[in-house]
């Protein structure tokens, strides 16, 4: 393979960096070796290289890194609110947040504190705590109102129950009528209804102290009670 | 953040060869990093390589816009460089030898073309794959190599004129 100063000083690169073939590297060796021109060339360029690999990075200035972080974020104030600011943003933070909201508007709701009204007097914790106890001792009232009455529906329910699963006793405690009753009479027999069985006992008693009051009636009562 | 910060201003600060010019211009790519990081692409590379092509972009611009009023040997140029403090183990001799050349070396890379001279930064000092100087410079791969190879020889034959020899 023949080689030339041309090609020396177009591929002088390739040969630094060790990408020639081995046939290349073969030539390029001979004609650099016999060539007057080319033997300094490479041996200039090859001392450059390694000069330029001896250099050692350049220590940046301190202030760089504060002075890019102003450039970017602000200043140092700007900044660390900036980065306050963008903690607030964890959802953590946000459900505390919303629940300590819910927490104040339930407290403020009880306490009987207008929103559409607002007025300073109201926020006051003296007044705050007397008005949810007063909500508070209402609210208790009227649950055990509730539950009392419950308690009573659910034993009207349950001696309903009893009476329908028992038909005996609802029967024995409903009076039969007589054949042979007519109206406005009485046969001297207990009354349908207890509230009937009150009256009679009322005019028997009555019946009685008036006969002991009055001896000369008691023929006639007693007569007529006969009859 | 400081890989990247300390990165970016050594490309700067090779390019420019001025450590003024080199911070303002790398607050510049982080600002612009950070205003058009929704246009970042990992498809399109890593975010290296993005971000270096960021700052060949304001580098180019930067040296186009400061063409007319540029001073070629500003106080600063002659202002010593903090090197890294690896190089603190060396011998004091050795020292001040390699922070001549260093200086000498990045005077010589300031007189490179622009085109050349990032060329060289990115492979030679970056470290950078061919692939991926292909991709920051937006060129095809054999631009990239013709442009590392002449900035290599343009390098050398300037340090020759300037009378260094490195060793």
């Amino acid at each position: 393979m023949n080689w030339t100063c041309e090609q020396t000083e177009a591929r002088l690169s390739e040969y630094l960096d060790g990408l020639f073939q081995p046939a290349e590297q073969t030539a390029f060796n001979h004609h650099v070796n016999t060539c007057e021109r080319c033997a300094p060339l490479v041996a200039a360029v090859a001392r450059t290289l390694g000069s330029l690999y001896a250099l050692e990075p350049v220590e940046a200035p301190a202030e760089l890194e504060s002075a890019i972080l102003t450039a970017t974020l602000g200043a140092p104030n700007w900044r660390n609110l900036r980065r306050w600011l963008k903690s607030l943003q964890s959802p953590r933070f946000v459900y505390s947040l919303a629940s300590m909201a819910a927490t104040i508007v339930v407290i403020l709701a009880a306490s009987g504190f207008s929103f559409r009204k607002p007025k300073l007097a109201d926020l006051a914790p003296a007044t705050i705590y007397r008005k949810t106890n007063s909500a508070a001792h209402l609210a208790y009232g009227h649950a055990v109102k509730v539950v009392s009455d419950l308690r009573v529906v659910y034993e009207i329910q349950t001696r309903l129950n009893e009476n329908d699963q028992n038909p005996s006793t609802r029967e024995q405690s409903i009076p039969k009528n007589s054949p042979d009753k007519q109206p406005g009479r009485t046969d001297n027999t207990n009354p349908s209804a207890p509230k009937q069985q009150n009256r009679a006992d009322e005019l028997g008693r009555n019946l009685r102290v008036l006969a002991l009051e009055c001896p000369f009636l008691s023929g006639s009562i007693g007569e007529r009670r006969t009859q | 953040m400081r890989r990247h910060s300390r990165r970016i201003f050594n490309i700067c600060y090779r390019f420019t060869g001025n450590r003024t010019e080199s911070q303002d211009l790398s607050q510049d790519v982080f600002l612009r990093v950070y205003r058009t990081l929704g246009s970042y692409r990992s498809a399109h590379g890593g975010f290296a390589t993005w971000m270096t092509s960021v700052t060949r972009n304001l580098l180019i611009d930067h040296y186009r816009r400061t063409k007319r009023d540029r001073v070629t040997d500003s106080l600063d140029d002659k202002m010593p460089v903090v090197e890294n403090k690896e190089s603190a183990g060396r011998r004091p001799d050795e020292q001040a030898l390699l922070g001549e050349l260093s200086g000498q070396v990045q005077s010589a890379l300031t007189r490179l073309s622009p085109e050349l001279r990032e060329a060289v930064i990115l492979r030679d000092l970056q470290q950078l794959e061919y692939s991926e100087i292909q991709q920051v410079l937006a060129v095809p791969e054999g631009t990239v190599k013709s442009r590392i190879n002449r900035g290599r020889i343009e390098l050398a034959r300037i340090l020759q004129q300037m009378g260094v020899r490195p060793s």
